[in-house]
């Protein structure tokens, strides 16, 4: 496959909130560093804020070769019209042929917007990019989850340029950190007018989610009576916690007192379906699997190997969870 | 202070149905006959919230949606909760579009409509979910927007405060009117039609618009105007794949992460 | 001939189903407690959106949308909650019989209030003597001056003590027949609602008891139809309200349990296998949705005749049979539920109990299904001559 000629640098665009940038922008830098080696380009990141130069190094120590930097104080909290009018002059004056974006809430609002500003094409939620030879000739394709999961749909885009995507938050692997690496920082200095702000961004307020339903939550960590032996809740609440996850249960741990009635999962219960849902110590009662067959992933913890759980699980361990769920702690500890 | 308003709405298959959405592997091309069409839900919550301004600050809500002719449908249940004029934006030539080219003749449309102070969207489908067409039409329309919006904080005349969510918390946003906001489930509860309102809505003449009355530019719409375009389908089994994992403790932990990750559910 | 909803009837299908799921399923343990308040605000919520008035002219505060609007409506209540698919078709009753034999006076003041469900009332015939035998009743009506004295014992009377008017059936002649229909305010001194009966389906939200009428003083103005005329009043309620009403609560049950149980089936392994795999099984399910659409579409044709403009006297048999065929359908496809279900199959977790509950104390009610079959094997006879 010939490398591509029609442009020099794939950009991410480097989120930060509060001075801090977010996982998923290093991410990208990991994905970004595998397709611009296939292409024979360079990788450059676009990092828009306040003093945030510290954070363009750190850009550089996770892969970057180039960091375009953006500073003002005006612009440390997202700024919808301001950052769309820079990423737009960026584009024009350095001509990237692909923009990656973090699928953070932010990103999916800036994303769709530069690519209207510059009438390319942009596909959101991929949880894969590769690059296919059609005719010889490099091409990026994205991977998207449609109708539920249920399919997988690959999205392919027209020759014209910055061709843009979102990638949903955790789908890619962090790189690997190198202090010493070295790269280029190039400061811009913004033409930004106050009447630019249309959207103004006033205040960013953080809050901890305190006790999301049940329903909303992406990752569910559950308990069975298996559990008691080891401790009750504990471990439940440590997984949960390295998963960022919502706890529940199944009846008999609701009426041991480890977990609210609200968090009763099956057919009195709850019925759920997230991403990931992950059984600790039920034997997997029909009233209980029931709560969760549509939940796209299962992971199941039992010591018994004639669990009917295991008969719908994805991923199935059998032995103590009293051994066993420390070591996923640990092992998705280190793994952030 | 009267407001005009516009919401997008838009028809989708119904999620409970969706593990029926079969793929025809020799067209390439997904099976949806016999699903049931609804309102995308959170376009009911956008649907609601124009009709709440309407009450707290009398004018006009107007809902538009692009589709086929069976889209009349849910501009039907639009005209049930109690939205003043529907418009139904249909045509051939905007089949097979990508966000962008679905756009363009959304923003001629509502051109032609006139005057507006704002338009409301919900903030994704359930089918394509990409949550790229309210900001896209804000900046067809050359209005400022602010997606996941959960509170409409402040209305005064010319501008509004609202509250939008972020991960951890929410962001507080001065908006100039006229503009276009995309809103989440959090902020309302949308309210049923009742037996009358379903009634009259039935009757409710609706208006059709084709690429005629709106002429939007045919190099920008349909497969022809679409930067992206669908490269292939596969079908993901969703039975349970039972792998079972053996080894010492730390063996299967690493083992369950690396199984966690390739299939995508952390 | 068309099978398909109108456009209308899918709308109205779709609000029920979004209510049903917002406001009742989620407390749907909160309505089957034994004890407690009666959820009056389900009741306002449903007249609000218009339920209550679906079969019911719009010159009395009703929308006309029909009688098979109604039927969809207590079928999609039911399919969640029983109870409250019955009391759907419960606050319809007495308006029924206003509707065609009452007063202008009785329409105009007490139809509205009934249709927006601010008088909830139920019509009361059943004494000890038997329900089915409408005419063996004991309770009088005497008729002096401008009153009625009604003395009587009443039972299994629906909502017995919370409703607000009771169209009460009463001797008014010397003739074994000559019997009266008389609407008796609850506040009536002399009126008292007594002791509950405790059916298996019992609870703070479906409840019926026994009601007496002491010297009853009534005025003469709430005789509906004609004095010793009353039977023919009650049985217009009884049938085109009643019997339809308890059909379409039935099939909505029925759904209800069907869908529990391919889930059920679907989910569950035996032998390495989905229980479809089995062929008992399998066979079981289809039988069970043949049976729930032949109850349905059996309702729906009674509810379209009465749309087209048909009285209970014309149609007895269609009437009839819709009730008899969804009872049995119903609690064959409880049993069958039960049967796929296994060992679960009669724990309150899954829901079939509950349902089939309901289904045994529908047996008798709404015209019995012997009853029910003897007025339908009647009109056989007669149709073919």
């Amino acid at each position: 496959m010939e490398k591509v000629t029609q442009f020099q640098e794939l950009w991410i665009w480097a989120e930060q909130r509060n001075g801090k940038l977010m996982r998923v922008s290093l991410e990208l830098l990991s994905k970004g560093r595998e397709l611009a080696e296939k292409l024979g380009v360079r990788l450059a990141a676009v990092l828009i804020g306040d003093q945030a130069e510290a954070m363009a190094r750190e850009l550089i120590s996770y892969g970057a070769d180039k960091v375009h930097l953006v500073e003002d104080a005006r612009l440390k909290l997202y700024q919808s019209d301001v950052y769309t009018n820079i990423l737009e002059a960026l584009i024009h004056s350095y001509s990237p042929g692909i923009l990656l974006l973090g699928g953070t809430t932010i990103g999916m609002d800036l994303a769709p917007r530069v690519a209207a500003r510059v009438q390319t094409g942009l596909t959101a939620h991929c949880v894969d990019l590769t690059i296919e030879a059609v005719n010889g000739q490099p091409k990026l394709i994205g991977t998207v989850p449609g109708w539920g999961g249920n399919m997988m749909v690959q999205i392919s885009w027209k020759d014209r340029y910055p061709q843009m995507a979102t990638v949903k938050p955790g789908v890619l692997d962090k790189p690997v950190q190198d202090e010493g690496r070295k790269g280029e920082i190039i400061k811009l200095q913004p033409h930004v007018k106050d009447e630019d702000f249309k959207a103004k961004t006033v205040d960013l307020v953080e809050e901890k989610i305190e006790g999301m339903p049940l329903e909303d939550a992406d990752v569910v960590v559950a308990g069975g009576w298996g559990m008691n032996a080891a401790g009750g809740f504990k471990l439940i609440g440590e997984l949960a916690g390295v998963l960022s996850a919502s706890t529940a249960g199944t009846r008999p741990a609701i009426d041991a007192g480890w977990m609210p009635e609200e968090h009763m999962i099956g057919s009195s219960g709850k019925t759920i379906s997230p991403k990931l849902f992950v059984s600790l110590g039920a034997s997997g009662a029909m009233h209980f699997t029931t709560g969760f067959s549509k939940a796209k992933v299962v992971l199941a913890v039992d010591k018994n190997p004639q669990a009917p759980i295991f008969d719908v699980c994805d991923i199935g361990i059998v032995g103590d969870v009293g051994e066993i769920i420390p070591s996923l702690v640990k092992e998705l500890s280190t793994a952030k | 202070m009267s407001l005009d308003i516009v919401v997008c709405i838009k028809q989708v298959p119904d999620p409970q149905h969706f593990s029926k959405i079969t793929l025809d592997p020799v067209k390439q091309t997904i099976r949806r006959e016999g699903i049931p069409a609804i309102m995308n839900p959170l376009d009911r919550h956008a649907v609601e919230e124009a009709l709440r301004l309407r009450e707290k600050y009398a004018g006009k809500v107007t809902a538009i949606t692009m589709g086929p002719p069976q889209a009349a449908e849910i501009l039907q249940d639009a005209c049930a909760m109690g939205v003043n004029d529907v418009i139904l934006l249909s045509d051939r030539v905007f089949a097979g579009a990508d966000s962008l080219a679905t756009v363009y003749p959304l923003a001629a449309a509502i051109q032609k409509i006139g005057k507006f102070d704002l338009v409301i969207c919900g903030n994704e489908s359930v089918d394509g979910a990409t949550q790229q067409v309210g900001p896209q039409l804000a900046e067809l329309l050359g209005i400022p927007h602010v997606t996941y919006v959960n509170k409409i904080e402040n209305f005064a005349d010319g501008s509004m405060t609202v509250k939008r969510v972020i991960e951890q918390g929410y962001l507080k946003i001065h908006l100039q009117l006229p503009a276009l906001i995309t809103v989440v489930k959090e902020i309302n509860e949308y309210r049923l039609p009742t037996v009358m309102a379903i009634m009259e809505a039935t009757c409710k003449e609706i208006t059709v618009w084709s690429n005629n009355d709106i002429h939007a530019d045919g190099e920008k719409i349909g497969l022809d105007g679409s930067p992206t375009n669908v490269f292939g389908v596969f079908e993901q089994k969703s039975t349970r794949k039972r792998n079972m994992l053996k080894g010492t403790p730390e063996e299967v932990a690493k083992q369950a992460v690396q199984w966690l990750r390739k299939l995508e559910a952390m | 001939m068309d099978f398909g909803l109108s456009r209308e009837q899918e709308m109205l299908r779709n609000m029920v189903r979004d209510f049903a799921e917002k406001e009742i399923r989620p407390r749907t343990a909160e309505f089957a407690q034994p004890e407690g308040e009666f959820p009056f605000d389900i009741c306002k919520k449903m007249a609000d959106l218009g339920l209550i008035g679906l079969p019911f002219p719009k010159e009395y505060g009703g929308s006309g949308m029909g009688h098979v609007a109604y039927l969809i409506a207590i079928e999609e209540l039911a399919k969640v909650y029983p109870g409250w698919g019955s009391h759907l078709r419960g606050f319809g009753l007495v308006p029924a019989v206003l509707e065609m034999h009452g007063t202008e006076e009785q329409k105009k003041t007490l139809l509205p209030r009934m249709i927006k469900g601010e008088i909830l009332s139920c019509i009361s015939g059943t004494e000890a003597s038997g329900g089915s035998d409408v005419a063996g009743i004991s309770t009088t009506a005497k008729r002096e001056g401008d009153y009625y004295i009604i003395n009587g014992r009443k039972c299994m009377i629906t909502r017995s003590t919370i409703t607000d008017v009771f169209l009460v059936s009463a001797r008014t002649g010397e003739n074994p027949r000559d019997i009266s229909s008389i609407l008796v305010d609850r506040n009536t001194p002399g009126f008292q609602a007594g002791r509950l009966e405790n059916f298996i389906s019992t609870s703070r939200t479906n409840f019926a008891g026994e009601v007496t009428l002491t010297n009853c003083k009534v005025p003469v103005s709430n005789l509906v139809g004609k004095e010793h005329r009353g039977l023919g009043a009650m049985l217009t309620g009884i049938n085109e309200v009643g019997r339809t009403g308890g059909a379409a609560m039935l099939v909505g049950l029925a759904q209800a349990v069907l869908e529990i149980a391919v889930k059920y089936a679907k989910e569950r392994h035996l032998y390495g296998k989905p229980l479809t795999n089995i062929q008992t099984l399998l066979f079981m399910l289809g039988d069970m949705e043949r049976n729930v659409a032949r109850a349905r579409w059996l309702t729906y044709y009674a509810g379209w005749l009465l749309d087209q403009g048909k009285t209970y006297q014309e149609i007895p048999g269609e009437i009839a049979m819709c009730k008899l065929d969804a009872s049995e359908a119903a609690i064959n496809v409880c049993l069958k539920g039960i049967e796929i279900l296994g060992g679960y199959g009669t724990t309150p977790e899954f829901g079939i109990i509950s349902k089939f509950k309901s289904a045994l104390d529908m047996i008798a009610a709404a015209g019995s299904n012997n009853i029910s079959r003897l007025v339908m094997s009647n009109a056989t006879v007669k149709k073919y001559s």
